[in-house]
């Protein structure tokens, strides 16, 4: 029922088809082993900028140590939302492939 | 010295002193490398672009790889609007790359392990970026720290929390190169160190982890340098294309 040419112009398909498949997964490793490195730095710098302007406003208004506390948990709070939102960012790439 | 393993950071003054006011602007060994791993971009570059053959050689292959990669890299993440930065996000990406890469060769230094090289990189790309923004937008650039559909009694609270995490961005940026390259460069001369230490009976089983740990710091070399690129582009993304 199926010629020759038939089968090597499907195979030629497949084969590009295979390769597309394998240089997708290739990148998205290798950017899914970057943005582990990312999202584990992004929460410790929101805590550290946090602390650091509630210490600065500590020493503006001579109220240590309140400040300092009321802006680490706000800072612990931007972390997290840094954090989601780059997961978030990373699901839709991966839908979009 | 040698047993020491954070000895390899230590910056050091090549040549006369220059002082200009109360800033010491004298060549050390750190400047030393950014120079030569700028003149080894320049040579790499020069010889792949020389000839510019249909049938490219392998030096030819490697820019045009180094090209297309940033390019993709740019309009995966940031959209057409953001190719005028192209020669921006691809010399930044290249820089860090070859410092990253010219730190891998024993006896040499490391310039990004250093967290005033990095930081520098990352306040001008912050600055940068946040200029990009209000030129293109105006104030408008503002709405960034307001998301929409938030309640009016926890705006004050979201606002500072936008804002903290907008400031945060230099300081995850250059943190993470900055820790990566140190982390890694001072867990081979430490396990380098176990070699000597434990002699020809027990040195194997560290000298064998050394390799490995070799090629992990390659990747990650790479990778530091592919993350930092990457991060410009979402930030200059987010200045371009504002939306919430």
């Amino acid at each position: 029922m199926k010629k020759p040419e038939d089968i090597t112009t499907r195979l030629k398909i497949a084969k590009k088809k295979a390769k597309k498949y394998n240089e997708n997964n290739k990148n998205q490793n290798s950017s899914s082993l970057g943005s582990a490195f990312k999202l584990s730095t992004e929460m410790v710098a929101s805590v550290f900028v946090g602390a650091t302007i509630g210490f600065i406003l500590d020493n503006w208004f001579d109220s240590k140590p309140w400040l300092t506390i009321l802006f680490f948990f706000i800072g612990v709070s931007a972390g997290i939302l840094n954090v989601v939102r780059s997961a978030k960012r990373m699901q839709k790439n991966t839908e979009k492939v | 010295m040698a047993t020491n393993p954070m000895h390899q950071f230590h910056v050091y003054r090549i040549g006369p002193e220059i002082k200009i006011g109360n800033f010491d602007l004298s060549f050390t060994n750190a400047s030393l490398f950014m120079v030569v791993s700028v003149l080894t971009i320049l040579l790499f570059f020069y010889i792949g672009t020389k000839k510019k053959a249909i049938v490219p050689t392998k030096v030819q292959l490697l820019t045009e790889l180094a090209y297309s990669f940033v390019s993709k890299m740019i309009s995966d993440t940031a959209g057409s609007k953001a190719k005028p930065y192209f020669a921006f996000i691809f010399s930044l990406f290249i820089f860090v790359l070859f410092c990253n890469m010219l730190g891998m060769l024993p006896y040499s230094f490391t310039v990004t392990s250093h967290i005033i090289v990095t930081f520098v990189l990352a306040i001008f790309i912050f600055i940068g970026v946040t200029i990009i923004g209000f030129l293109k937008h105006g104030l408008g650039y503002l709405k960034l720290f307001v998301p929409s559909g938030v309640p009016i009694i926890l705006l004050p609270l979201i606002v500072i929390i936008e804002i903290i995490s907008y400031l945060s961005r230099p300081i995850s940026l250059s943190v993470r190169l900055f820790a990566n390259m140190m982390a890694g460069h001072t867990m081979l001369k430490v396990f380098g160190g176990f070699v000597i230490s434990l002699g020809l009976i027990g040195g194997w089983l560290p000298l064998s982890f050394s390799v490995a740990l070799t090629g992990l710091e390659i990747l990650v070399a790479f990778l530091q340098a592919y993350v930092f690129a990457i991060l410009t582009c979402i930030y200059l993304n987010d200045a371009l294309n504002l939306h919430h």
